[in-house]
């Protein structure tokens, strides 16, 4: 009697835990065992640029899917040549769709051709567990290619797949490089879920109460860009035209938007769409030129005489110098037991006119004035030495040397006042990237206001369908108007005035400013800098331009911002086609013309 | 007249088999609702049929009758196990099963009430005497012949059935306590050496202790404990010399979680199917882990984990509730009998009712190792289904016949 109570008791006792303890968690164990989500892909979210024109599409791509299970592997030598792919490719996709499930369907190959549908279709009732589905891929309606910015969405890789979120799964396409990756949430949407019922061994049954508790994708919002997509292909032109190796950054000095970033060499983004051939992919890798860096960004040279203005800022800010305060320019500065030239004797030269004239005398002697902290202490304030914050993926600090950075790199007291000689010309071991150089010309350009940079200007949300402005940070530099003035000033003359350096950037009707500068190479030809901005008294854009290896920022980079600035303001070149006595330059008359033909 | 019908049938047993048999055609309906396997509930509705009409037959058979043919009857059996090894069908992995014709059956199931009978029959003789070790002896050897031949087939579980009804009646039988500590200690040591050293070392102590608390004479509890011990011993040798694998699956058996995708599997969907039935279940053939069939051939052994998921805790409540009614009214009219026989036999029911119960209820909730054995009156099978069935009609004669001497 007490032995089957006590029978009773433990099996009650036993019934009460499952049931009505743990009843939550094998509840959801249940739900989990019997029903399976199938994934609706979301469509990812459009990109326009700042007057409405789409950039970044998306077109309809043929997935082919494959039911492991009902798979006939007689049939694998009519899918191989159905397919183009290796029967043990094909083995290898269907294995590893097999470990996700051998009943649900999984994608065996994306972004098949039509044609290579059309002969699918014909053959599909002889394929059984084969089937395809219409997915999206980006394609590019205009001629812009500006790899760097937009960035590229690839199918997830197995090293993504183990440190992402678990919304990814294999064969999802995931934004991977510029705008598409660091925008990679809001592009991307939100995945459907139709929930299914399968049996123990997971083959579906049917829907699952009847499609009640569906979730419908959500699509992706759209990204509207800064960028003035004309005037972004007529720059990638102008430097695919000359051959130019090197970055142009377009600035809308108002508010720090990106109007156009060019890094050559580069490749065409449409190539990154779908499926990306491995050896395609291998080649881009491997190519010496890398056009998969983005030099707008992340490349690093001294900037020359462009980074004059920052010396002249800090002397004139600390009250060191006025625009009385001149120098006599020998054509040369002894410091120590050597003497630094000049390339001109500029005699008796004040502020305006050493930036003008790119007077380095003027600039050795100021930096003694000024001193190191100082100068670096401006040159921090003006956003060199640290990440500008863009929204478009990956970045360099630069390098702006200081006192701290020569301790640490030659020890206390191991380095002499002889290196400030370099910098003060921008020099040296100064280094900044055409993306710092373009913040740099747009805060002389708005009076002394530095901005973020950012592509995004707005983000379309699809759930509220308001426009929603993404934010971006700006920073007062609080330069007196008297300092801005002048440093604005010597840049108007460096274009409009004669004995400037940069009269190849003048733009007819338009005032422009700007600063030339050559980047001493010492393993090959200079670099060459310009940065400027126009008009002169309401800017509306401001330009960085570096070419690599190219000569004088005057001869070279000067002529390119120019015309920039042109397309920009008057949505077409005006100017005479200059006529450069170089062969190269010659092509950019090229590019001009068949610019005029085809806008 | 119904006081009178009260007298001399056994209203509850019969009301408790018909509910259990209820919820049996019930549960196994659902297990096969969808599983593509209807014609097994067809079948069942017909056993349930067979097993009334034996239900009534037991009922009102003479107990004297009962009592001489219980050991022919338990002599048939044993030619029946035997054939069965010789001439047998091999379902899943044992040969239990063998048909003449279109009919066929399990003897085991049957040979346990003829166990039962013959077990009685040899107690209630006046001449026999437990304190007689020969006496003694044939009472055992009475459940360890069909033991050995259903270890045979092999059926694990049927034959730990066949053991567990030996220490309930030689209890009632008036056994001392010696002896059922003496036959109850090996069996402990045994199932503790496979567990490990702690755990043998714990039930070495405890068999040590039972037998020194329950000791008539010195020399009688020594051999008891040698045995004991050499039980033990030989169980930790053969394990140890064991190959690898089959250690390991000795020690899923004991603990199927080790095993998630083979003998666990059934645990662990077991347990959700009955946790997440809840308070009141999903409803009937609206369970998922039933319906779906992630349970392998639920309605044998894992059949309770219908009423468990679809009628949650209350349907399972009600099951346990019934059984347990069942059982203890089986002890009561043992202790109602006047007749040793019947009372003895009455005794065997229960415990090889309760046995069933614990064991198959226990693994299917995961407190006790996977021995297949089915749950009596719900689980399918018509050979045990008829068997139950008679033995129930047996206690409703017990019932009747309480005052016959």
């Amino acid at each position: 009697m007490g032995a089957i109570l006590l029978i009773f008791a433990v099996l009650m006792v036993r019934l009460y835990q499952l049931q009505l303890l743990y009843h939550g968690e094998l509840d959801k164990k249940s739900e989990e065992n019997s029903i399976r989500a199938l994934i609706k892909e979301p469509i990812r979210g459009y990109i326009y640029d700042r007057t409405g024109k789409l950039v970044v599409d998306v077109g309809p791509s043929y997935t082919v899917m494959i039911v492991p299970s009902e798979f006939d592997k007689r049939t694998m030598s009519l899918l191989s040549s159905l397919l183009e792919m290796e029967p043990r490719a094909i083995e290898e996709r269907i294995a590893r769709a097999r470990a996700y499930s051998p009943y649900l369907p999984s994608r065996l190959k994306r972004d098949i051709t039509f044609q290579s549908l059309a002969a699918l279709e014909e053959h599909l009732p002889l394929l059984s567990g084969i089937t395809y589905q219409v997915e999206s891929k980006r394609s590019y309606p205009t001629k812009a290619r500006a790899p760097h910015l937009l960035g590229y969405s690839r199918e997830i890789s197995d090293a993504q797949l183990s440190h992402v979120s678990a919304y990814y799964r294999q064969g999802d396409i995931i934004g991977t490089a510029g705008l598409e990756a660091r925008y990679e949430p809001t592009l991307r949407g939100e995945k459907g879920f139709e929930y299914v019922s399968v049996n123990s061994r997971g083959q579906v049954i049917g829907s699952f109460e009847e499609g009640m508790r569906d979730v419908e994708s959500k699509e992706g919002f759209d990204l509207i860009l800064g960028m003035d997509v004309d005037l972004q292909v007529f720059a990638e032109s102008l430097m695919t035209v000359n051959g130019y190796t090197g970055a142009l950054v377009a600035m809308d000095p108002a508010n720090g938007s990106i109007l156009a970033m060019v890094s050559k060499p580069d490749f065409d983004p449409s190539v990154m769409s779908g499926v990306t051939p491995s050896d395609l992919w291998a080649r881009l890798n491997m190519d010496p030129d890398k056009p998969l860096f983005n030099r707008a960004a992340l490349t690093r040279y001294p900037p020359g005489s462009t980074f004059k203005m920052v010396l002249a800022a800090a002397a004139l800010e600390e009250g060191i110098i006025n625009e009385q305060f001149r120098v006599n320019c020998t054509g040369g500065f002894r410091f120590g037991n050597r003497v630094w030239k000049d390339l001109h004797v500029h005699g008796s030269t004040n502020v305006v006119e050493a930036i003008q004239r790119s007077c380095n005398v003027f600039f050795y002697t100021l930096m003694f004035k000024v001193g190191f902290d100082t100068w670096t202490k401006y040159g921090l304030k003006f956003g060199f030495g640290r990440t500008t914050g863009i929204d478009t993926g990956e970045e360099t600090t630069g390098l702006l040397p200081s006192t701290a950075y020569y301790d640490t790199r030659y020890g206390k007291g191991k380095w002499t006042q002889g290196n400030l000689v370099s910098l003060a010309i921008g020099q040296g071991e100064l280094g900044v990237s055409p993306l710092q150089m373009a913040r740099y010309a747009a805060a002389l350009a708005n009076g002394g206001t530095l901005h973020q940079p950012h592509a995004v200007l707005f983000m379309n949300n699809k759930r509220t369908n308001i426009m929603e402005e993404v934010p971006h940070a700006e920073t007062p530099m609080n330069l007196s108007p008297t300092t801005i003035a002048l440093l604005r000033e010597g840049m108007r003359r460096v274009v409009q005035e004669p004995g400037g350096t940069a009269s190849l950037a003048r733009v007819k009707g338009i005032e422009s400013a700007g600063k030339t500068g050559t980047s001493e190479n010492p393993h090959g030809n200079d670099h060459a800098w310009y940065v400027g901005f126009a008009p002169f008294e309401h800017p509306s854009i401001a330009v960085a331009v570096l070419l690599e290896n190219s000569g004088y920022g005057g001869s070279k980079a000067a002529p390119l911002a120019g015309m920039v600035v042109e397309k920009y303001l008057y949505r077409e070149l005006r100017r005479p086609v200059p006529r450069p006595a170089s062969p190269k330059a010659d092509s950019v008359a090229t590019v001009t013309q068949s610019l005029r033909e085809n806008p | 007249m119904i006081d009178y019908l009260k007298e001399y049938f056994d209203f509850k047993a019969f009301f408790l088999c018909l509910a259990l048999v209820g919820m049996g055609l019930v549960s196994v309906y659902s297990a096969t609702y969808d599983a593509g396997a209807a014609a097994i509930f067809d079948r069942q509705l017909i056993w349930a049929g067979g097993g009334l009409v034996l239900l009534l037959v037991m009922a009102l058979f003479p107990i004297k009758t009962l009592q001489r043919l219980a050991f022919p009857t338990y002599i048939l059996m044993l030619v029946l196990l035997l054939v069965v090894l010789l001439i047998g069908k091999t379902t899943s992995g044992s040969k239990s099963w063998f048909g003449i014709g279109g009919l066929g059956g399990q003897p085991s199931e049957f040979a346990k009430v003829a166990t039962i009978l013959a077990l009685a029959a040899f107690l209630s003789k006046t001449t026999t005497s437990l304190s007689n070790v020969r006496h003694l002896v044939i009472a055992a050897g009475i459940v360890l012949v069909p033991i050995v031949l259903v270890l045979m087939q092999p059926d694990l579980g049927t034959s730990v059935v066949f053991f567990t009804m030996l220490l309930p009646i030689l209890y009632w039988g008036g056994a001392s306590n010696f002896v059922l500590a003496a036959i109850f200690a090996p069996i402990i040591v045994a199932a503790g050496a496979l567990f490990g050293t702690f755990a043998l070392l714990f039930t070495l102590a405890l068999a040590g202790a039972m037998l020194y608390w329950t000791r008539e004479n010195r020399f009688a509890a020594a051999v008891a404990l040698g045995i004991t011990l050499a039980v033990a011993l030989s169980v930790q040798t053969v394990y140890d010399r064991m190959p690898a694998y089959q250690q390991k699956r000795i020690a899923t058996f004991l603990n199927s979680e080790l095993d998630p995708r083979g003998a666990g599997y059934n645990v662990v969907q077991s347990k959700v199917a009955i946790g997440s039935g809840g308070v009141f279940g999903k409803g009937y053939l609206q369970g998922t882990q039933t319906q779906l069939n992630f349970i392998p051939e639920q309605w044998t052994d894992f059949i309770f984990c219908v009423p468990g998921e679809e009628f949650g805790f209350a349907g399972a409540s009600l099951v346990l509730i019934c059984f347990t009614a069942l059982l203890l009214h089986g002890v009561h009219v043992a202790g109602l009998s006047k007749n040793k026989f019947a009372s003895a036999a009455a005794i065997g029911i229960v415990g090889v009712f309760a046995t069933h119960m614990l064991i198959n209820i226990g693994m299917s909730m995961g407190i006790l190792p996977v021995i297949g054995i089915p749950l009596p009156f719900l689980s399918y099978g018509g050979s045990a289904l008829m068997a139950n069935m008679a033995m129930v009609g047996l206690l409703m004669n017990f019932y009747s016949n309480r005052k016959e001497r």
